[in-house]
């Protein structure tokens, strides 16, 4: 305590610059006349009396500096001075400075911009109160009733929960939709999560009933009412149309609020009890099989985790009992939810942790190079820092001396990598956004990037300071003293560039390695086997949410007659799922023949199911391999039929004939389905999951309840796509003004599934590039260097009769050992480090021989030119010239 | 030649100085050299350069205060006195003190028999 206290009082001591030296001069010289009226009394003559006074006494200045010293924070003030002292040399050098900011601010802007994307995605708190008691229901989703039973033990349980349901709702009036990202709340959400309404009001239970109030109400986010209804003060009241029903807006949240979904802001929300209304029935809120929200709850003060996840387990059976569900729950498990939940971070998590780790060695490459030139500086500089040793600066304030430059690169470095981060971050985050996924984070500064940001400075500020300290280190005041002419370019020198320059390549080659095998992973990924003629293809993806059930199957009929007419459009078919968006339809019990249905298993994998119209097929670009294509008379109350591919006879049927063969599912076990053809295989989730088994029924025979949604494959000319867009949603408009569509190609839905391979590719392939580019940066200038230092050497060689290719060969002879000697590093690095990248592979092997050639190979072609150019001029000098010279 | 005058130990003056406040009363600098110096026989010689300092120290640490007066020829003087705290310090590190000196007493009048 007593020595903050001394801390602070010379702190601010320092910081005013308040001086009581008079007061010490004042009381020494009263000491010394004290002392010579003493002697005077003593019988010594006053001349001798103040000579032996002064003499006692001491140098009164000295006393006075050694008293400054203890009174205030010597440390501090020097500090500033070096710092001015900095400034000034690196004025008198802007090239080196403007290099070295730059290398800098990239490198720690490059860094900044992953980690706060790892920070708003992964570490940051939800905006809301105590977010540190939430915790969600783990894995999956729940179905309204189970929420019930939750909802009648909220209090009981815990401190309240709440339920939702992220959906993408259209929000236009008619025509094209317009989706935004929305969401089911239950009437508590709010006031559970503890947030309030920046205006209006936020949702009630009372909103969240059958019986609400105040009719349909929904609530938005401070974003969607300043770009929706431009921040209008009396939006309050006013109207807006989700999936055309109209409903009252009754709050905006604040702007910080983005719902618990964290990746996307909650543009809209409305009460759990709003969405039979949207969907035309009630059945989602009655079926216990329909598993859609997730649940949040708020730990009691003073509960933890295994308290909670305990009592939750404590009244599990009397939930399972109050449950009409073929689903036999796993015991219910609570997991932290602090930061709210997210598919994005489950997707990204990992990636991103990777590429924090990738950011980081392009960073002490960076470094590196920082380190290399400033060490020259130093080593140009022996002759000043020798004068200065000479007149009794000590080793220590020199080599601070030198650091505080490298201390005010670092700095500067950092406040322009902090303004590079915040815009590449958001360049980051669009490049996430995909047809189904609007990404929005809040990217904003807070304390955890600041505090990442400033460690990263001091970091590069140590790292890239150490080597011209270690040359100071060695300077002797002699040595600098001497004239300095010329001098012979001692080893040692070309050790430390040559250390950093190992190093540099090393890294660079585990960089360019990382870089090679995500980008392998891409193309992998994109050179997967698709099963169809994706190129000529045109989705238009139909919303029948409105159309009451009965009439979606005739209404769907007259919008796909209309649309064939049309010029351009070679072929249309109709199906209920679209392909290659992740999830679809299925079955887990599924039962050949006359087997047992049994207990619906979650272990089981899932037959995946696609309801077609005939020639579907075909407009594919699928092959049927037995059998026939469905018919038109393939109707209701026809022999239900379905058409399996190659992968289901092989899954199911272990390859034997499938035809004839009948299959009853756990969804709809009364139906007997006779198969009467076999397609080939087609991606059904995503090319990543391959071929599944898969099982297409005709749309006639569709239960009309189930069929919410239909997709027009059309079969058009990829050059003819535009004109056919809109001619397609004039006619679609024409058979009915109040249909709702959305248009979609395959190449939109392939990017989908590979967004998070794409940018770790695209991200490795920068960093690693990036470092490449430093790392000959480096090269480039070690040889540079060497070659100035040794012109009179080489001119001397020249002069006797060397050839300038010897000359070549001698430089590129001492390079190539640190070349070879970093590549041999890096390669071990990489070998070591493959295991880590693995997870994120896909059909490359982490030790990929052919990889690790070519960045090793990239690595020594960007050397040997780095190198070539200095060399080259090396070769080139003109003997007479430099032998002159000297 | 006079037998060589000794300088202070660091760290044992503030503790000099505190019993000679302890026991004078409020002093001034030169005063509280002087006394020491009296004090040890002559055989201390209190560098101004290092008393100064200890003054400060001991003023920042709160064991002394100082006021301005005059001293004993109507010359204006700084002096310093002890504050209840420095009376604390005083007495806890005069124990200390008396602790060590009996302990290295010990050790330096010890004799092989002693140990035997």
């Amino acid at each position: 305590m007593k020595a903050l206290r001394r801390f602070a009082r010379r702190l601010v001591a320092s910081a005013l610059g308040h001086r009581d030296d008079d007061r010490v001069r004042e009381e020494l010289t009263e000491h010394l006349a004290l002392l010579t009226d003493e002697y005077v009394r003593a019988g010594v003559p006053l001349e001798e009396a103040r000579r032996r006074a002064r003499l006692k006494v001491g140098a009164i200045d000295a006393t006075t500096e050694a008293h400054r010293d203890e009174q205030r924070l010597r440390w501090l003030e020097d500090l500033g001075s070096d710092l001015r002292y900095g400034l000034r040399t690196l004025r008198r050098t802007p090239g080196f400075t403007v290099i070295a900011i730059v290398t800098l601010a990239l490198g720690i802007g490059a860094n900044t911009a992953v980690f706060s994307l790892l920070n708003s995605l992964v570490l940051r708190p939800l905006p809301v109160r105590d977010p540190d008691r939430l915790a969600l229901i783990a894995n999956g989703a729940w179905s309204y009733p189970l929420w019930e039973q939750i909802k009648a033990r909220e209090n009981e349980l815990f401190d309240g929960a709440l339920a939702w349901s992220a959906q993408r709702f259209d929000l236009s009036e008619g025509g094209l939709a317009a989706p935004v990202d929305g969401a089911y709340v239950s009437g508590r959400f709010f006031d559970v999560l503890g947030v309030s309404a920046e205006r209006g009001r936020t949702l009630t239970p009372a909103d969240d009933s059958a019986s609400a109030p105040d009719g349909p109400v929904a609530v938005i986010s401070h974003r969607y009412w300043r770009a929706h209804f431009g921040g209008a003060e009396d939006v309050i009241g006013r109207r807006i149309t989700v999936q055309r029903v109209p409903f009252t807006v009754i709050g905006v949240m604040p702007a910080a609020f983005f719902g618990v979904d964290v990746g996307q802001t909650t543009d809209v929300m409305m009460p759990i009890a709003a969405a039979p209304i949207i969907q035309g029935s009630d059945g989602v809120l009655r079926d216990a099989d329909s598993w859609w929200l997730e649940i949040l709850v708020r730990l009691k003060p003073r509960q933890d985790l295994a308290q909670a996840t305990n009592a939750l387990r404590g009244v599990e059976p009397q939930i399972q009992a109050a449950l009409v569900t073929r689903r036999v729950m796993d015991p219910l498990t609570l997991v932290p939810a602090a930061a709210g939940k997210s598919d994005l971070r489950t997707t990204f998590e990992t990636p991103l942790v990777a590429m924090v780790v990738a950011v980081g060695l392009v960073l002490l490459v960076a470094c590196a190079n920082v380190a290399g030139l400033a060490f020259e500086r130093a080593v140009a500089r022996r002759h000043e820092l020798g004068v200065r040793l000479a007149l009794g600066g000590s080793r220590a304030r020199l080599a601070r001396l030198v650091f505080s430059e490298s201390l005010i690169v670092a700095v500067t470095g950092a406040m322009l990598g902090l303004a590079f981060a915040v815009w590449s971050s958001a360049l980051l985050v669009q490049r996430l956004n995909t047809w189904r996924n609007t990404i929005s984070l809040d990217l904003g500064i807070d304390w955890r990037v600041l505090t990442f940001t400033t460690m990263l400075a001091c970091v590069s500020a140590v790292v890239a300071g150490l080597a011209p300290v270690l040359g100071v280190k060695r300077v002797a005041p002699s040595e600098a003293l001497r004239n300095a002419g010329r001098t012979i370019t001692g080893d040692r020198r070309f050790i430390v560039r040559g250390t950093l320059v190992v190093a540099q390549i090393a890294v660079s080659l585990v960089l360019v390695t990382a870089a090679g095998l995500f980008l392998r992973t891409f193309a992998s990924l994109n050179q997967l086997p698709l099963g169809f003629a994706p190129a000529p293809l045109l989705l238009a993806e139909l919303d029948l949410r409105r159309t009451p059930s009965e009439a979606r199957g005739p209404l769907v009929e007259r919008l796909r007659d209309a649309v064939t007419t049309i010029p351009g459009v070679n072929a249309v078919a109709v199906s209920t799922v679209q392909p290659l968006t992740g999830g679809g339809w299925g079955d887990r019990q599924v039962v050949i023949g006359d087997g047992p249905m049994g207990r619906y298993d979650r272990s089981r994998p899932i037959l995946w199911m696609n309801a077609t119209t005939p020639g579907w097929f075909r407009t594919m670009g699928m092959a049927m391999k037995k059998g026939r294509d469905f018919e038109t008379g393939d109707r209701v109350g026809g022999v239900p039929v379905a058409i399996v591919n190659e992968a289901f006879v092989r899954q199911y049927l272990s390859g034997h004939d499938a035809i004839g063969q009948t299959v009853r599912l756990g969804f709809d076990a009364q139906t007997r389905r006779e198969i009467i053809g076999v397609v080939s295989d087609a991606v059904y989730t995503s090319p990543r999951d391959g071929m599944t088994a898969t099982m297409y029924v005709p749309m006639a025979q569709q239960v009309p309840d189930g069929l919410s949604v239909a997709v027009l494959t059309l079969d058009v000319a990829r050059s003819q796509h535009a004109t056919a867009e809109r001619d397609i949603a004039a006619a679609l408009l024409r058979v009915d003004p109040a249909v709702e569509f959305t248009f979609r190609t395959f190449d939109q839905l392939v990017d989908a599934t590979v967004t998070q391979e794409r940018l770790v590719a695209m991200l490795s392939g920068f960093f690693g590039a990036f470092a490449l580019l430093l790392a000959s940066i480096g090269l480039y200038g070690i040889v540079a260097q060497a070659v100035r230092a040794r012109r009179a050497e080489i001119g001397l060689r020249m002069a006797l009769g060397a050839q300038p290719a010897g000359i070549m060969r001698l430089v590129f002879h001492r390079i190539g050992v640190l070349i070879a000697v970093g590549l041999a590093i890096g390669l071990g690095i990489s070998l070591w480090a493959a295991r880590f990248v693995a997870p994120l592979l896909f059909h490359v092997e982490a030790r990929d021989p052919a990889t690790f050639i070519t960045a090793a190979a990239t690595l020594v072609a960007v050397g040997a030119l780095a190198v070539w150019v200095p060399a080259r001029r090396a070769a080139r000098l003109d003997p007479a010239t430099v032998l002159r010279e000297g | 030649m006079p037998m060589a005058k000794r300088d202070v130990h660091q760290g044992t003056l503030a503790l000099m100085v505190l019993k000679t406040l302890d026991v004078l009363g409020p002093l001034h600098g030169y005063g509280i050299a002087r006394r020491i110096e009296q004090i040890s026989g002559d055989l201390l010689a209190v560098n101004q350069g290092t008393l100064y300092p200890v003054l400060l120290k001991l003023e920042h640490e709160d064991a002394i205060a100082s006021d301005w007066g005059t001293s004993d020829n109507n010359r204006r003087a700084r002096f310093y006195r002890l504050t209840a705290a420095g009376r604390r310090r005083l007495r806890t590190e005069t124990q200390e003190w008396a602790q060590t000196t009996a302990l290295m007493d010990r050790f330096i009048t010890v004799k092989a028999e002693d140990l035997a």
